[in-house]
């Protein structure tokens, strides 16, 4: 379970990103995070590996205070959770292989791993983790020479050499056109339900959220402004979390209103 | 020109009419501030120009550029602002002009003085490459020039076989006399040589031509020749009745046997590798300096902290400073601390390589996206597995490139170092231009053009590679493969187990040789028997191809070190072989059998690096030990050239004397002044020897003066040596005894008795300009016209060629291919050679000076230039062509509208770029007679004048980085205009 009490994140300029953002998920939950861009999704995010230092607040993440854990403490719950980016952050001029094993890296040798030396069992690991995002056969071609969806699939299979028990994705799908879209997050969907992997993931559409989410909660200016189920989102609610002029669009289908 | 916030609405008239009080007033009122600002600052320029090479008669155009600016202001109040093209032409008129005026442009010299580059021109079509060994006849005989009575004996005997004589002992220059030999090969050529009493060297000339006789079937010949009259230099000339003697020699050199490499050749060749490792030990080493201070640099990593900022910016300022200074001018520097010799060389290059590439890869660690760092953070990994994982791919490619690129520029840089260091390629060229061995130094520069265009293409086939995007080799990870049954991996392994032997084998036979013969026997079993272990236990993990190919280089470099180390003792050499062994051992271990054949390549060049490393550390006489024994010398270095001569206090001389009459009873005594400086003696007069006490009283304070005893005619001598100083009240006391100088003899008619005196310089008046600062800023006006100009030249000339050597201008016709490939090959053999070496050429053409330096400079950017304006060329959008063919226009109209557009841009940004680099190389061309600054510099270097040259240095340090700023800003507008 993974408590957030009371995070709150101020950058150096004043700039106010998160406040006193307080709330619970649950193991196993798909939990989408709302909200417009500059609402502190992508800092929630990255608060909890702490690839952001919050400002105050404690993130406690089954009894383990993530917060407190520092050096070698932090990495070994950093290799617990895995991240998919929007932009996929792959090392473009590096095989599809060499960036899903980074994802062990965590765990590997740590020096044998510097001269790209891994185990066998991390090879299987890494061929089986892209035979389920189902390109086996890019295995060995540079990462930049892949599809948009292609390298997003990559960046899962990355997350999944880690064998994490939460996954954070940050707007996954936003840079993807409508049917990889939802065929990514049926992938992360799959790692949900099937391999039981919390996921926390920020996103744009609506429709995605109700489709893919067991929970909701909605950031507007850096405080939480909604925490449900997203049968609870109505039009109201909606417009709370996205301003007045907002409307509901869905994708690849009509307005919702 | 849109409108700005303060814009005034100003009748037309009375806009031009502020203009033509005020230039560029008009323009500002009316909003175009940037106009106004600079059609001022242009004509203050130029006027500035005009003053200072004083030729009033430029004063019309600029003129009719100020009524220009009041005409464009009167436009502008109309809406419609003139057209720039007529100002920019005049100034064009004015700076070129005075240009060649100041860089002393002759072109007339060219046809005058080609007699004197002729034999150099034909000899680069005549390199001295083989030549038959020769046997050689050489007789000679003592000649006295002039005669005189009595003629002594001669200095020096005749040979006896073969024998020459003269029909006279003596003559005076200019006279002809008889020559006669015998004994010589028969019916063969004989050369006829003179020899003056320094030593020197000269062969006897008819019309300007070589002399050649040929002998007689006998060996027999017998020619009238002239005393040479340029045989002795005019300040050896003998005295009147003085003789000296010569010697006459007749060489015959017969070849025989089979063609050989002329001793030229060899030297080329061995100084050719001594380049090539001279520059490869910069390169390598500068490397290691530059990626440390590369991180130092770069804004992302540094950004965060008050004090990492200031540690940027101080970082990139030093960056920007070392740059700006050749390397040929570290080279001087460098040769005051440790000596002239290729160490200081070395130390040059390095130093500006660290620098350049220190830049250069700040630039790439800037351009390294954050994205897959989070990415790799996030997953856990040490920081460590972070920079191998995402840091490095991203670089890596960049720094590939970059260091290649300097590898490039400083195997150039190293075949002309040594015409300043003394050492190498260069200074051998310097040497045959010297002695007109023009055959030799053809060779030489043929030599240089092939080995750099090889090196050349070499690296530019690399660099395509690394940017078509073959993965960095380091990181390709070898999947797993099942290990085949025990009976195939014997048979497989085979050739791997021939190749650890012998590569462990080798070096410890070298080692063993030394050892008794038992334990050589156990040695030799322990090493086999590790072999065998370590390939039967061979490791399952798929291992990088890098690093396995450097295992399979290990062996015998490890054993090459330790020998090199050590010489000898037992135990030494038993670690030399263990440390082989067990490099040997981790290759068994770890290279896969199935993978050996991938990993020859780069096992090769792993072990051919380190090879060429130690052997150019050799070379270069890497001396660490005296950079440390000369620190002091080099803190002093430093410091005389950090300190420039900016301003002096003018000085006059200033003395006190007494009158000390030796001996007493001549002359008056000594009278003392009440105040200001004086002179006191302990005694009025004596004799010399007598101890005398000589007090300054009143002086300067912690002055230094000199003390002397001055005789009545003048003459003059030091009371003491390294003496003295006044101390802090002004007063001197010094010891001494009275100096039979000063004694004066009254009966040889000398009435007038000597002094003491104590002189010093006292400064009067205030500060004002050193009288170098006027001449380093003349020089570096004169530098800067001088790359003008030759960046102008090699623009004019490069555009017409570069079209011949642009891919889809040439066509696919026969003859345009053919003129494609032969142009193309031209112009990067021309561009082999550097500037340094045709102005060195041009200098004997038309004369030291600027104008040699135009046309090296020029000459040399010609190929540079049509080689980038090719590429721009080749990368034209054939779009807009289409169109403009499409509605029927001339090929003419086609290249006009269609085509110059797109080129306008390119070609621009590629000029400034050569302007860039011909600044910098017109700082240095004056090392070679080239005119400007670096001429300047190097004189006074030699007269031991470091404030000067430092006052010449910061001078070009301004220059270059200014320039180098100013045309960035440039290159950006133009760029940035073109999008």
């Amino acid at each position: 379970m993974l408590q957030v009490e009371h995070l709150t994140k101020v950058f150096p300029g004043g700039v106010v990103a998160l406040h006193d953002v307080s709330f619970t998920v649950e193991e196993g939950e798909f939990l989408a995070v709302i909200g417009l861009s500059g609402s502190g999704k992508s800092t929630l995010l990255r608060c909890i590996n702490r690839l952001i230092e919050p400002t105050a607040g404690r993130i406690v993440w089954n009894g383990v205070d993530i917060t407190a854990a520092r050096g070698e403490e932090l990495r070994r719950i950093r290799r617990q959770i895995g991240m998919v980016f929007q932009q996929f952050n792959l090392v473009k001029r590096s095989s599809v292989m060499t960036n899903v094993l980074s994802g062990r890296l965590g765990y590997a040798h740590p020096v044998l791993s510097l001269l790209h030396i891994f185990s066998p069992e991390d090879h299987a690991r890494a061929m089986a983790a892209l035979e389920r995002v189902g390109i086996p056969d890019k295995a060995h071609v540079r990462a930049d020479q892949l599809s948009g969806g292609q390298q997003q699939r990559v960046g899962i299979a990355r997350a999944l050499m880690q064998e994490p028990k939460l996954i954070l994705a940050d707007e996954p799908v936003a840079s993807l056109d409508p049917v990889l879209a939802h065929s990514i997050l049926q992938y992360l969907e799959t790692l949900n339900r099937v391999d039981r992997i919390t996921v926390i993931c920020s996103l744009h559409f609506l429709d995605l959220v109700h489709r893919y989410a067991t929970r909701v909660i909605g950031l507007k200016d850096g405080r939480l402004v909604f925490e449900g189920h997203p049968k609870e989102l109505t039009r109201e609610r909606f417009k709370e979390v996205y301003g007045e002029e907002a409307e509901m669009v869905t994708v690849g289908g009509q307005t919702l209103d | 020109m849109g409108t700005t916030p303060r814009r005034l609405v100003l009748p037309p008239w009375l806009a031009g009419l502020l203009s033509l009080l005020v230039p560029g007033a008009g323009q500002i009122l009316q909003g175009a501030a940037g106009r106004g600002v600079g059609l001022f600052l242009t004509l203050a320029g130029l006027a500035g120009l005009v003053f200072w090479q004083r030729v009033p008669l430029l004063l019309v155009p600029v003129g009719a550029v100020w009524l220009w600016g009041a005409w464009d202001a009167y436009r502008q109040g109309k809406g419609r602002a003139a057209s720039t093209v007529v100002p920019f032409l005049l100034g064009a008129l004015v700076v070129y002009t005075l240009g060649a005026r100041a860089t002393e442009l002759r072109p007339q010299r060219l046809i005058t003085n080609w007699p004197a580059v002729r034999p150099i021109v034909r000899a680069l079509l005549r390199p001295e490459l083989l030549a038959y060994p020769t046997e050689d006849r050489i007789g000679g005989v003592p000649f006295q020039v002039p005669c005189v009575e009595p003629l002594p004996e001669p200095e020096g005997r005749p040979t006896i076989t073969p024998t020459l004589r003269t029909n006279v002992r003596c003559a005076a220059m200019g006279e002809t006399i008889t020559v006669e030999g015998e004994g010589f090969f028969p019916d063969f050529e004989v050369e006829i040589w003179w020899q003056n009493p320094i030593g020197d060297y000269q062969r006897i000339l008819r019309e300007g031509k070589p002399l050649v006789v040929r002998s007689d079937v006998r060996g027999h010949f017998q020619v009238a020749i002239e005393v040479p009259t340029t045989a002795v230099p005019l300040d050896r000339l003998p005295a009147p009745g003085q003789t000296q003697t010569h010697r006459v020699e007749a060489r015959q050199h017969r070849p025989y046997g089979t063609l050989q490499p002329t001793e030229t050749l060899r030297l080329v060749v061995a100084k050719i590798g001594e380049t090539i490792a001279l520059a490869f030990l910069a390169t390598v080493l500068a490397v290691l300096f530059a990626l440390p201070v590369s991180l130092l640099a770069a804004r992302n990593l540094m950004g965060g902290h008050w004090s990492t900022r200031a540690m940027y910016y101080l970082v990139r300022t030093w960056l920007n400073v070392v740059r700006s200074v050749e390397t040929l001018i570290w080279a001087i520097i460098f040769a005051v601390w440790v000596g002239l010799g290729p160490f200081a060389g070395t130390l040059a290059l390095l130093l500006h390589s660290i620098a350049a590439l220190g830049k250069l890869y700040s630039e790439a660690v800037e351009a390294i996206d954050p994205g897959p760092i989070e990415a790799v953070r996030a997953t856990g990994a040490s920081w460590a597995q972070v920079v191998v994982y995402a840091v490095w791919p991203q670089f890596a490619p960049s720094f590939l490139a970059f260091t290649l690129y300097r590898w490039d520029i400083n195997v150039r840089m190293s075949t002309v170092i040594g015409l300043v260091s003394n050492a190498g390629l260069g200074f051998l060229i310097v040497q045959w231009i010297r002695l007109s061995r023009y055959n030799a130094m053809a060779t030489s520069i043929i030599a240089i053009v092939l080995v750099v265009a090889a090196l050349d293409y070499a690296s530019a086939l690399f660099r395509r590679r690394i940017i078509e995007g073959v993965p960095v080799p380091a990181e390709e990870t070898i999947p797993v493969a099942e290990l085949p049954p025990v009976w195939r991996r014997i048979w497989q392994g085979v050739p791997i187990l021939l190749l650890a032997a012998l590569l462990t084998g080798v070096p410890a036979a070298l080692v063993l040789g030394r050892l008794g013969p038992m334990p050589r026997t156990a040695v030799a079993l322990l090493l086999v028997a590790v072999v065998i272990a370590g390939w039967l236990c061979q490791v399952r993990r798929p291992v990088p191809r890098a690093l396995a190919g450097g295992l399979v280089a290990l062996p015998p470099v490890v054993a090459w070190l330790a020998l090199q180390v050590t010489s000898g003792s037992p135990a030494v050499q038993a670690t030399a072989v263990l440390a082989s062994t067990i490099a040997g051992l981790a290759v068994v271990a770890l290279v896969p059998v199935k993978a050996l054949r991938r990993y020859w390549l780069p096992g090769v060049a792993t072990l051919g690096f380190l090879v060429l490393f130690l052997w150019s550390w050799r070379l270069a006489e890497v001396d660490l030990a005296k950079l440390v024994a000369k620190a002091p010398q080099g803190v002093r270095t430093a410091r005389a050239f950090l300190t420039p001569e900016l301003v002096v206090r003018p000085t006059e001389a200033v003395t006190v004397s007494a009158v000390l009459p030796v001996p007493c009873g001549v002359g008056e005594p000594a009278t003392v002044s009440s105040s200001g400086p004086q002179i006191v003696l302990s005694a009025t007069c004596g004799n010399p020897g007598d101890p005398l006490v000589i007090r300054g009283l009143g002086l300067p304070p912690r002055t230094d003066v000199s003390v002397r005893w001055v005789r009545a005619d003048g003459a003059f001598l030091r009371v003491k040596e390294n003496c003295c100083r006044t101390d802090q009240r002004g007063n001197l006391e010094v010891e001494t005894r009275i100096h039979p100088l000063l004694e004066i003899h009254p009966e040889l008619g000398q009435t007038v008795p000597g002094r003491v005196e104590i002189a010093w310089k006292q400064a009067v008046g205030g500060l004002r300009a050193a009288p170098a600062v006027r001449v380093v800023f003349d020089l570096s006006l004169v530098t800067l016209l001088m790359a003008l100009l030759a960046t102008t030249l090699g623009s004019v000339v490069a555009i017409p060629v570069s079209f011949l050597a642009a891919r889809n201008v040439m066509g696919r016709t026969v003859l345009g291919r053919a003129t494609y490939q032969v142009t193309r090959t031209a112009l990067n053999l021309w561009r082999s050679v550097e500037p340094l070496i045709q102005a060195l050429i041009f200098a004997s053409w038309v004369g030291f000076g600027p104008f040699a330096g135009v046309l090296g400079l020029g000459m040399w950017n010609i190929p540079n230039l049509a080689k980038l304006f090719s590429e721009a060329i080749e990368e034209i959008d054939t779009g807009p062509v289409e169109a403009v063919t499409a509605t029927g226009a001339t090929r003419l109209q086609t290249l006009v509208y269609a085509i110059v557009p797109q080129l306008i841009p390119g070609f621009l940004a590629f000029i400034l770029y050569q302007w860039d680099i011909s600044i910098r190389m017109s700082t240095v061309i004056g090392f070679v007679g080239g005119g400007g600054l670096g001429q300047q510099f190097l004189a006074w270097v030699g007269l031991d004048e470091y404030g000067k040259a430092a006052t010449a240095l910061w001078a070009i340090v301004a220059m270059v980085w200014g320039m180098d700023y100013v045309s960035a800003r440039v290159r950006e507008r133009v760029i940035a205009g073109a999008r």
